[in-house]
């Protein structure tokens, strides 16, 4: 037999080997098929004898989702530069239960189609205030035209910035996605691996907003607040840093100085105002209203006070006075040069979460906490689960064989029968361990439901073709897999019908389940059970 | 042990009507149920956490259940000890519609300060939430996913086989293996959650395998009613039959081990497929001899 005719003989054949191979290839050679550089690199990535990679409900970890807070107004009419004006008449209306601030409201111009959007992030705000609110600025709105959620463009900043926050807390493999419902809604979902759901929820709760807040006595000599520098004007933030000399904590950063239109920069502004408000002159040194041994601030003072507040999310976290270098660079005017300086804040733990905040920016949308779900699993726990989905995998496969060899009593049958439901398995896994997809306890359950339905066809096809005796020939034997495989495709195409909302929608766990049987279906359909086929014919017509 | 053989069953004793009967008999009382549960619980099925809102713990600890019921502010619906080897002091505690949001957040707080530690294990070792909001979300979701999947399968049903009799005999048997096990867990108060889902609709893919093998051999064959009948028979109950045995072993070793969701995976599918033997070779099988033999062809 030549190389051609043997391989029309036996492609069915050949093609499973091929799979199966190309499967353990994929589970146990280190890199598998695709060697990935970035993980090569990493030397913390754990020894595990398969390239499989498992989700937090194999392996441990939290995951929190919730729905961004905020209603939209959809395609509101005002003119290009009205956006500034529009926002802070929207923040600053008066609302019945709601006392609103700068970073609540937000006016966007978006490119593709060309229109505006406003946004107002509250629960405690009506549409129809929010409507109202619209018209003081001029904007022809009313209630209908306002929708519950988010826009598409605040959703992927604030996955961007939890994605930031869960990375920069030093935790790997953190990710952030979001996730459609019904009726057009979106779920914000944070998968971390090591990190409990209180901790995960603290990190998801804080806004991150970061102002320096001057302190400083006004034209009255009454104290006042103005905001002089915000967290999105700092460009470059470091990380947290200690101070040996002076035995202190601080995030260094430096002031953004790319100029605007009109020739300003934010390092300029606010260079300016320290000028202006005396802080590089009379104010110098002159800020005790932070008792740092115990952790106080007190606005009882009698002298007047020149001081800088660190501020995150409205609560005063450090207050200083300006500090002589840096109030001589200012005063002269050459700081905003080189525009940075040192954040400084009590302990090394404000340090870290200013950093955190500076570097991932402010959530612009918070998370609505009372419509979340949690998930979160113990290590410890989760190597059980391995354990178990193993055993019961294992079950599972020792009694369909044993149901099979009871069955059919002849070997040649039901053997090559359990290796092909087994081969099924092991190309999903191969499957599954190429394309990364972290496997859960609902994909072991969609396993197993695979391992069923692929027994039940070869059920379906060995009966068919060993019906009325012997398989005499080459033709017979064709016609009547062919029948069986009529009956094999259409209970294929219910399955994958059945199970494809599933697959679609949001359901969480229950989406692994349905893909994995869904791959295994038609990976029996149009690889393995024809092999079976082929296999039986050689069996039974001993050719 | 004996050997595992397909008895054959003497149809031509029993008249279509008796056939019928005794599955929508069946249907009947499980229809009864769920309405009855209907009207007294407000829902057809106790819904679990996934559905209703509410929390799942897994915790270790050496305290007792009773300890354990005790801990929380608001108490348990189940408390279920892990049977695994090697494992020991570890319980699946549940919790479901709770309506006060903090309440459910504040359950691992609870399980920390009121319970014992087990040497140095973690007391709260798996946690699982869903706020009311999220939950009544999901629960319309899976409706939908439970209608369109029931759909899809209708409309495969009549488009592989294009007469009305046999077609709807698949339908008519894929909605009872539904609602049969629907009726199972109100009754044995299993709670609906995304794994019995996940069951219900997998049955709907693994019911409609041997309706359609029932109908081929019958309708696209040669040979007597009978004859192909008894053929379709072998075929279908091996298959039914070894599935069950596959998920009646995966049922009970998740259970004892805790897993929920393939346990409860495993045990609907265990008594839907069972529904499935009854409802095919009575219900679909009578429908398709009345159709075949008085049946008016189109």
């Amino acid at each position: 037999m030549g190389p051609v005719a043997f391989v029309k003989e036996y492609w069915r054949i050949l093609m499973i080997v091929g799979f199966v191979g190309f499967a353990l290839i994929a589970l146990f050679i280190p890199g598998g098929i695709v060697a990935d550089e970035t993980l090569v690199d990493d030397g913390e990535v754990e020894e595990t004898p398969t390239n499989l990679e498992y989700g937090i409900g194999l392996d441990g970890g939290t995951r929190v989702s919730a729905p961004p807070v905020g209603m939209t107004a959809e395609n509101i009419d005002i003119e290009p530069g009205e956006e500034h004006e529009v926002q802070s008449t929207l923040y600053s209306y008066d609302y019945e239960n709601a006392d609103l601030e700068p970073r609540d409201a937000n006016v966007r111009f978006h490119e593709e189609p060309p229109r505006h959007t406003a946004e107002l992030f509250s629960n405690d705000v009506t549409q129809a205030e929010f409507a109202a609110a619209l018209q003081e600025a001029g904007v022809d709105a009313t209630e209908d035209d306002i929708e519950n959620g988010v826009t598409q463009e605040t959703r992927d900043e604030i996955i961007e910035t939890i994605e930031l926050r869960i990375n920069e807390g030093g935790l790997d493999g953190g990710t952030a996605y979001e996730e459609a419902t019904l009726g057009g809604g979106y779920y914000i979902v944070t998968e971390v691996p090591g990190m409990d759901p209180d901790e995960l929820r603290e990190l998801l709760t804080a806004r991150g907003e970061v102002q320096i807040v001057a302190y400083h006595p006004d034209d009255d000599g009454q104290q006042t607040n103005t905001t002089v520098l915000q967290g999105e004007e700092i460009a470059d933030p470091g990380s947290a840093s200690y101070d040996e000399q002076r035995d202190r904590h601080y995030v260094p950063v430096s002031v953004d100085n790319t100029p605007r239109e009109d020739g300003t920069s934010p390092a300029q502004d606010y260079q300016d105002s320290m000028n202006e408000l005396g802080f590089t002159g009379e104010g110098q040194g002159q800020c005790q209203i932070h008792d740092r041994a115990a952790g106080e601030f007190h606005f009882d003072h009698d002298q007047p006070q020149w001081c800088l507040l660190t501020v995150v999310d409205g609560e005063v976290v450090d207050a200083h006075s300006m500090g002589g270098n840096l109030g001589q660079s200012m005063a002269s005017g050459t700081w905003v040069n080189d525009p940075s300086f040192q954040m400084i804040v009590p302990t090394q733990q404000d340090a870290h979460e200013l950093s955190v905040n500076l570097n991932s920016g402010a959530l612009t949308a918070p998370l609505d906490f009372s419509q979340e779900q949690t998930f979160s699993l113990e290590p410890a726990l989760a190597d059980q689960f391995k354990l178990y989905s193993l055993i019961i995998g294992a079950l599972s496969v020792l009694t369909v064989s044993g149901m099979v060899f009871l069955r059919y009593r002849n070997p040649k049958v039901a053997a090559p029968m359990i290796l092909t439901a087994t081969a099924e398995v092991v190309i999903l896994l191969g499957f599954a361990a190429l394309i990364r997809m972290p496997l859960d306890l609902s994909h072991v359950a969609g396993f197993v439901a695979v391992v069923g339905t692929g027994v039940d066809d070869l059920v379906i096809i060995a009966d068919e073709v060993m019906d009325d005796g012997e398989v005499s020939s080459q033709r017979v034997f064709e016609s009547r897999f062919r029948k069986a495989f009529w009956v094999i495709g259409a209970a294929a195409a219910t399955t994958i019908i059945a199970l494809s909302p599933l697959a679609v929608l949001s359901l969480g766990d229950l989406r692994g389940f349905a893909i994995i049987t869904i791959l295994g279906v038609l990976i029996g359909v149009l690889v393995t059970r024809p092999a079976y086929g082929d296999i039986l014919q050689r069996l039974l017509t001993d050719k | 042990m004996g050997y595992f053989d397909v008895p054959e069953i003497e149809y031509t004793r029993y008249s279509n009507r008796q056939l019928a009967a005794v599955p929508l008999a069946v249907l009947a009382v499980a229809l009864l149920v769920l309405s009855g549960s209907f009207l007294v619980y407000g829902t057809p099925v106790q819904l679990g956490m996934d559905f209703a809102g509410g929390a799942e713990l897994t915790i270790q600890t050496t305290s007792s259940e009773e300890e354990i019921n005790d801990a929380f502010s608001v108490e348990p619906d189940s408390i279920q000890s892990i049977q695994a080897p090697g494992v020991e002091n570890q319980y699946t505690v549940q919790f479901a519609g709770i309506d006060d949001e903090d309440a459910i957040q504040e359950l691992t707080g609870q399980a920390e300060a009121n319970l014992a530690q087990d040497g140095d294990a973690a007391i709260v070792q798996q946690e699982s939430t869903a706020s009311p909001g999220f939950a009544a979300q999901t629960q319309q979701t899976a409706l939908l996913g439970l209608a369109v999947a029931f759909l899809g399968m209708s409309v495969i049903a009549f488009l592989l086989f294009r007469t009305f009799v046999p077609s709807i005999a698949i339908v008519v048997s894929a909605f009872s293996d539904i609602v049969i096990p629907l009726a199972f867990m109100s009754i044995a108060d299993i709670p609906l959650s995304l794994g019995t889902v996940a069951a219900l609709l997998m049955l709907i893919g693994y019911s409609v395998d041997s309706d359609i093998l029932l109908n081929n051999h019958i309708l696209r064959r040669e040979g007597d009613f009978y004859e192909s009948s008894h053929r379709a028979m072998r075929t279908g109950i091996t298959m039914t039959v070894t599935s069950m045995m596959a998920m009646l072993v995966m049922g009970i070793s998740a259970y004892l081990f805790g897993v929920e969701l393939m346990a409860s995976i495993g045990i609907i599918l265990f008594v839907g497929l069972a529904a499935d033997l009854m409802n095919t070779y009575m219900l679909n099988m009578s429908m398709l001899r009345w159709y075949k033999f008085h049946g008016v062809r189109s």
